[in-house]
């Protein structure tokens, strides 16, 4: 094996570069969430922590530019959103991991005659522009009489949700080894003893994983939901999205940056998890 | 045998009941409702009407619809802009993949890291990010004002550079993760082989690496494309009136114009757009990954 010629330097700045350039974005809000001017919170004025604390009511905030109103009443809205997406991925979790779990289990240890369709049409949803899910969604509650509310935007998330549970579980189930299930059935366990005794356990970390990317994704949607949510059921995304809509607030960057800190200790635990799990 | 069946049954009818009603349901009530009559006040009249689909392709003749060219002219510009994001994605992402390819494993596992983490926090204010770093008073003009290039702040928002942009920013991690895949897959062997045999490295490159990453350019190429086209946050966000893509107006049609047949009949569009890429993927390209998997 002969040498390989190592990269150009070039290559490995460039690189480096591209990294920063994904971090950037987040970087920026980080330190303008620190920024003290109220007018425009682009440019940099001088270090604060005012937008933390008013965003937690513990201090009013600019009373001067009679704004003050705002922050109160949006820290309330602020908790009512979070409450609810908590609320949604919840619920949109459990169920997405039943189903998708079930499927990918049915998939790899039966041999049926659809198996090939099913394989396809769990794909369907994940590539059906979110957009157009929405609509649909929104037109068959609406046609259908539903009031749109907190179980639409569950029911909405769980209809693609469980194609990504059933792909990371089904990643999961090629690994094992059917043989032990064969042994337990064997040796006289039933189905459903076999189940939960020897199946379950081996593909606990698949659907842990489905489940974490469930959550982070329903916790998130905001297309989907946008179309479905009822006038009292606002979620986080939206209630951020509708704050940039109406201009921009300074303490947006406080919430933000909470928000950024928060997905990227939970997604770092579980990559960083996964990647030890591999080794 | 049978305990078997009633078995695959439990584990199968979930899916199938689940999809079938709400998955299913909602795309059948769109097609319907994309030839259904629009009513006066927002409604939906239980009419046959084929006008909705007129409007956008040409042969509403005036009398009861018009047709209006703008609908065809912003679907093409949003393909055009979706085209454009997956070729950036490409060549911003196609040097870094061979790169991480040759680092230590556990570099490797943690540039992949870096690659997803972004991905898993908010979409919306990754867009709002952008949103401050673009604007007139925002970073870039005060970085490029600070060092005297310009005079007067660039108007970067709210333009169609802006939105493919966000786009680029947002797929990144889909068109990182195919390409690494078979980037990683590389054999050596083969590339030094063309060396040996005196191919120059472009030679070598366009006639034994390309082909071989094929797939993985191709994988990623539809995942970006996908989700582009028919998008409408990051052109609400960053786009602005000139940024307009074809979700925005489904958009509109729903939450503004309250014409649901008609926003049915544009969602059926970019559908059918997305299904057209989805087929010529499942068969043109996959097929040709196969044929140069079996050299």
């Amino acid at each position: 094996m002969r040498k390989i010629r190592p990269w150009p330097l070039t290559l490995t700045l460039y690189s480096l570069l591209f990294f920063c350039f994904i971090y950037l974005p987040l970087v920026v809000v980080i330190v303008f969430s620190f920024n003290s001017n109220v007018l425009d919170m682009a440019s940099w004025e001088s270090f604060t922590f005012d937008w933390y604390l008013g965003l937690f009511g513990l201090r009013e905030v600019a009373p001067s530019q009679g704004t003050s109103a705002i922050y109160v009443e949006s820290t309330d809205q602020l908790l009512n959103a979070l409450k609810n997406s908590l609320i949604v991925a919840t619920f949109t979790t459990i169920i997405s991991t039943t189903i998708g779990t079930a499927t990918a289990i049915a998939m790899a240890r039966h041999r049926f005659r659809l198996r090939g369709t099913y394989q396809g049409v769990m794909m369907l949803p994940m590539m059906m522009p979110d957009i157009v899910l929405g609509i649909g969604l929104l037109i068959f509650f609406i046609t259908l009489g539903f009031k749109l509310s907190l179980l639409t935007i569950i029911i909405g998330h769980c209809t693609f949700l469980s194609s990504y549970v059933f792909i990371v579980v089904q990643a999961r189930m090629a690994g094992l080894d059917p043989a032990l299930e064969e042994a337990s059935a064997d040796l006289g366990a039933n189905e459903w003893v076999t189940f939960r005794k020897v199946l379950l356990p081996q593909l606990m970390p698949g659907v842990v994983g489905g489940a974490m990317l469930a959550f982070i994704i329903s916790m998130d949607d905001l297309v989907i939901t946008y179309f479905i949510a009822g006038t009292d059921s606002t979620t986080l995304p939206m209630f951020i999205f509708s704050m940039i809509r109406r201009g921009v607030k300074p303490e947006i960057n406080a919430i933000a940056t909470l928000l950024i800190l928060a997905s990227l200790i939970i997604a770092g635990a579980g990559l960083y998890l996964r990647s030890r799990r591999v080794e | 045998m049978r305990r078997q069946r009633l078995f695959l049954l439990g584990l199968l009818s979930p899916v199938t009941l689940y999809l079938g009603v709400f998955f299913f349901g909602p795309l059948a009530i769109i097609a319907v409702f994309s030839v259904l009559e629009p009513g006066l006040y927002g409604g939906v009249e239980w009419n046959f009407y084929h006008w909705n689909y007129g409007r956008i392709f040409g042969w509403a003749d005036g009398v009861v619809e018009w047709y209006e060219p703008v609908y065809l002219k912003i679907l093409f510009r949003s393909m055009l802009m979706a085209a454009f994001t997956v070729i950036a994605c490409l060549i911003l992402v196609y040097p870094v993949t061979f790169w991480v390819s040759r680092l230590p494993q556990r570099a490797q596992l943690f540039f992949m890291f870096l690659i997803t983490l972004p991905f898993f926090t908010s979409l919306i204010i990754r867009l709002y990010a952008w949103l401050v770093i673009l604007k007139p008073s925002g970073l870039i003009n005060d970085v490029l004002l600070g060092i005297g290039l310009i005079e007067t702040p660039l108007d970067m928002l709210f333009t169609r550079f802006a939105v493919v942009l966000g786009m680029v920013y947002v797929m990144i991690p889909f068109m990182f993760l195919p390409v690494y895949s078979s980037v990683e897959r590389l054999d050596r062997t083969l590339i030094e082989a063309s060396g040996d045999l005196g191919a120059r490295g472009w030679q070598t490159f366009l006639k034994v690496i390309l082909p071989q990453t094929l797939p993985g350019i191709a994988g990623g190429s539809v995942l970006v494309f996908i989700p582009s086209v028919g998008n409408f946050i990051i052109p609400d966000v960053l786009g602005g009136a000139k940024g307009l893509m074809i979700g925005n107006l489904v958009e509109q049609q729903f939450l503004d114009a309250r014409n649901w047949p008609f926003g049915a009949a544009l969602s059926m569009v970019i559908m059918a757009v997305v299904l057209t890429v989805m087929l010529i993927y499942a068969t043109k390209i996959v097929r040709a990954g196969q044929r140069i998997g079996e050299v």
